[in-house]
């Protein structure tokens, strides 16, 4: 067993180190290269405080942005994940709709910011649609599992009644996978700003369009400052997002009492 | 004197009322073993009827034949007249009036006791209605009346996950009080509650048992419980009836037994002590 476990591991090595030789990946460069980053760190001290206004602006508008995508992307996908789930459809059902939500999940959300800006343009509008085409995908994908842990039972106490289908979910389903659905709203909420944060790259609004745009010319102090605000921003959403946890989801899935300290 | 009288009764007149019958019933859960095998019943309406036996002997299974949640592989199953099966029409229609508490009573946790409570009003209420949870208020009386009725009164605005085990049975309880039942099914409702605890809601079904005049089918682990509060108890050993005994107050008025000599019958018994 042990001897099998040496080998597992000695295979994987190999494999690392057949894969980096494949990509050019050389530790030595890595090393050489740590003295550029100084450089790029030195020049981000210089920070160009005067640039802040617009910084806190254009977050403002990457979280609108995310907030618009997680909330559209939500509500689309709450219908969709009834109907992908399997304790509440036949194979005909879900089947197609899984292949469909699969199908949005292969393209990472730049990818999709790409195809908007193609179809609407540049501008932040087409970043909003691509984070409900990610956030739609994952969602889905989340909730309908979460739908499928549901405790069979109260399903079956609920549906002995004679209830329709439709009052089975909105009695049952909804409120059994709601805890869930909050924290997974909100877990995309806080992906979706970082997301939203770079789909700048490619046109389609948000601070990284001002992120990538310093960088490309050298300014690193100014995009630093535009740095500092994502990350400061992203770490508020963070915490707000635990203390909302707390409050409103881990309570009532166990029935525990969170401490309060 | 008055045990008598309702004893020649009971084979005249109220056996014309059978509410659930069920003949030669077999069934399983995969296609090799059997869970209930070659059941032969007949429930008077207005009875309070107990199945009691050891965990895996099949009781539970009978009652899920009873609501159409399990159909039987042979035999017949007729409850009020209708063959239970959850994809007809027909017995879709008339499930409201078969309460089922199951084992793990299936409150929905996330939502309030009175919601618990008036989801057994759905089969009455219209789509558009339930949909946006517009309950009328003379829904919203009854089931106020019934929180009173099973001691919940003042705790309706609780989740019911807060609940302790004997008030999640009492939810459990009001909810299918709600559906105006004709027949009640209850699966080991008060096993893992205390002496005193399983009393009392034994007392609650009983009581509301004789008033709305239900027919109440409830699956006990303790033979006592079953014998003190029941009027019919059958002993359901590896999906077979092996016995089953007619109790008015602390008499045995009928007793009748399947294939069974008075040794295994009476091993059967130490086997229940012994739990």
């Amino acid at each position: 067993m042990n001897q099998k476990n040496n080998l597992i591991v000695g295979i994987i090595i190999a494999l690392v180190v057949v894969a980096s030789y494949n990509v050019d990946a050389n530790p030595v460069e890595f090393f050489e290269g740590i003295p550029n980053l100084a450089i790029v760190a030195e020049e981000m001290t210089q920070v160009e405080a005067e640039l802040f206004g617009i910084a806190f602006w254009s977050m403002f508008e990457t979280i609108q942005m995310a907030f618009i995508g997680t909330i559209v992307g939500v509500a689309i996908s709450l219908p969709l994940s009834m109907f992908a789930a399997r304790n509440l459809n036949s194979k005909f059902v879900y089947g197609p709709v899984r292949a469909i939500l699969a199908a949005i999940r292969t393209f990472p959300s730049i990818l999709w910011a790409i195809l908007f800006v193609i179809m609407v343009g540049l501008g932040p509008f087409a970043g909003v649609l691509a984070i409900i085409m990610y956030t739609v995908g994952f969602v889905a994908k989340l909730q309908y599992e979460a739908i499928e842990t549901i405790d069979a039972d109260p399903m079956d106490a609920v549906s002995s009644i004679g209830v329709s289908k439709w009052q089975l979910i909105r009695y049952v389903v909804l409120p059994e996978s709601a805890p869930h659905l909050l924290s997974q709203m909100l877990y995309m909420f806080d992906y979706n700003v970082r997301q939203t944060s770079i789909l700048g790259l490619v046109g389609a609004g948000g601070i990284g369009f001002y992120i990538i745009n310093y960088i490309k010319f050298f300014e690193y102090g100014k995009a630093a400052v535009f740095m500092i605000v994502v990350l400061v921003t992203v770490l508020i959403i963070d915490w707000v997002s635990v203390k909302i946890r707390d409050k409103y989801i881990i309570k009532s899935q166990h029935g525990m009492k969170v401490v309060k300290t | 004197m008055e045990l008598l009288q309702m004893n020649s009764h009971s084979f005249s007149t109220i056996s014309t009322k059978k509410i659930i019958q069920m003949n030669d019933v077999w069934t399983s859960y995969d296609s090799k073993n059997y869970a209930v095998k070659g059941i032969n019943l007949s429930i008077d309406r207005g009875t309070n009827y107990a199945f009691v036996g050891q965990s895996g002997s099949g009781k539970s299974t009978l009652l899920k034949l009873m609501n159409g949640m399990m159909s039987a592989s042979k035999g017949t199953i007729k409850i009020d007249y209708q063959t239970p099966n959850m994809n007809d029409k027909k017995f879709k229609s008339m499930m409201h009036t078969i309460g089922y508490i199951p084992q793990s009573l299936g409150l929905i946790k996330n939502i309030t006791v009175l919601e618990n409570i008036l989801i057994g009003a759905l089969p009455r209420m219209k789509k558009f209605q339930s949909f946006f949870k517009i309950f009328p208020n003379e829904e919203i009386q009854e089931a106020k009346k019934i929180l009173k009725l099973v001691g919940l009164s003042g705790k309706e605005e609780r989740k019911a996950y807060m609940l302790s085990g004997g008030e999640k049975r009492r939810v459990a309880i009001a909810r299918a009080f709600m559906q105006k039942p004709t027949i009640l099914l209850a699966d080991e409702i008060v096993s893992e509650l205390d002496h005193f605890t399983a009393r009392e809601i034994m007392n609650l079904i009983v009581d509301a048992q004789k008033r709305m005049n239900l027919t109440a089918i409830m699956v006990h682990h303790d033979m006592q419980l079953a014998l003190e509060y029941s009027n019919r108890v059958a002993v359901i050993k590896d999906g077979e009836k092996i016995l089953e005994i007619g109790v008015e107050g602390d008499k045995i008025v009928d007793f009748q037994t399947g294939d069974l000599t008075s040794d295994e019958i009476m091993e059967m018994y130490s086997d229940e002590s012994k739990k």
